[in-house]
Parts: structure tokens; C-alpha cells; sequence
């Protein structure tokens, strides 16, 4: 996990508006916006984008079921 | 953007593939630069690899059917998203990006405004794209 958390960071470093970490093992959802710290979201059915991905989201259940 | 799918910490079945590749080995004081990295990848079309900014180059290990099956579901939903609101391109995990740092990555999926890709030359877009 630390190796996928530091290339998140280095996502963010050179420029990626949003990062999605998602962690099927604990049904969760690292968010990574374009700065700042990440936010983890968990028991979420359905991930929505931030507005600058305007209808952009994802059906989290059926990723975690897939 | 970029997804990044954590492989699952336990596999009770590992799924055996008889054409799997062996690991590839590096010397640990290997540096290269991204056109090197580049001419490597060209021969090694099978391996999935990436380029640290420090210039190691780093073999992913290849997923198993959970993951790979969550990709595909995943890569999926952005497709129908990018067709329906257009102006987005998808790529999924064998892309690689050249990021300013000088590393050269492949999220297990990315979106990508359309307007970025087509500003790249036919050339960046046939080898790994800005």
C-alpha cells in the first residue's frame, strides 16, 4: 500500500487533476485531488468526481462485486 | 486523472497462467533514461514495465484475475462515460505516461481530456504520450 500511496503523490506531483485509489480488500476509496492530502471514503455504493469531471462516477459496488 | 486498483492482499486460488512470464531480474544499480527505457519496453513488448524519476526501472508484477477482472469493470464505466459526454479519451494499464519528473507510469486507468491528445504529434502518441 505505501508503494501505491507514493506513486499517488507522484501522481499528484506532476499534474493528475484527480487520483482514485480504490482498496477492494476494505471497500474503500482513497480520493487525490489535484493538491492537498488525500481523503479516504469508505461504505460508498457510488464515487462521484469532483465538478471539473462534470457526470463522472463510479458504481462502486458493482466494481467490488466484479 | 488516474485509478489505481490495489491488488488483493490474499489470493486463495493464484490462478496459474502457463505463458507466464518469469520475473524479470535488473541489477540493482540499473539507471536509464526514458529513451533507453523506451528502446527496452520495444523489446520487451510483454513485460509490463515502469521508469522511476531516479531512472530504476521498475517490473510490475502482473495482476490476478480478481484485479484483473475489477480493471475491466472499472475501465468499463469510464469508456461509457467518456462515449456519452465526449471530449475524454481512456486508457487503461499497458499506456504509458511520461510525467515532467522524467518517470514513465501506467495507472490501471486514466482519463485524459481529448484536446491534450490530439495537441500530441502522431509520433508522442505512438510512443508514450506527454
Amino acid at each position: 500500500m505505501s508503494a501505491l500511496r507514493q506513486k499517488m503523490a507522484a501522481y499528484q506531483a506532476n499534474g493528475a487533476r484527480l487520483g482514485w485509489l480504490l482498496i477492494p480488500h476494505d471497500q474503500a476509496v482513497e480520493v487525490w485531488p489535484a493538491s492537498g492530502a488525500s481523503q479516504r471514503l469508505e461504505q460508498i455504493d457510488v464515487l462521484k468526481a469532483t465538478p471539473e469531471f462534470a457526470g463522472l462516477q463510479l458504481q462502486l459496488a458493482e466494481i467490488w462485486a466484479a | 486523472m488516474t485509478l489505481t486498483t490495489s491488488p488483493a492482499t490474499t489470493h486463495t486460488a493464484a490462478p496459474v497462467s502457463l505463458d507466464a512470464l518469469p520475473p524479470l531480474r535488473l541489477p540493482p544499480g540499473l539507471r536509464l533514461t526514458p529513451e533507453q527505457f523506451e528502446l527496452v519496453c520495444a523489446e520487451n513488448r510483454d513485460a509490463v514495465l515502469e521508469l522511476a524519476a531516479d531512472g530504476r526501472v521498475i517490473a510490475i508484477t502482473p495482476t490476478g484475475s480478481e484485479t484483473s477482472g475489477r480493471n475491466s469493470d472499472l475501465l468499463f464505466q469510464l469508456q461509457t462515460f467518456a462515449k456519452s459526454s465526449g471530449g475524454w479519451k481512456v486508457f487503461e494499464s499497458s499506456g504509458g505516461f511520461r510525467l515532467p519528473d522524467g518517470s514513465i507510469v501506467s495507472p490501471d486507468a486514466s482519463l485524459v481530456r481529448l484536446e491534450r491528445w490530439q495537441a500530441l504529434s502522431p509520433e508522442q502518441r505512438r510512443s508514450l504520450g506527454a
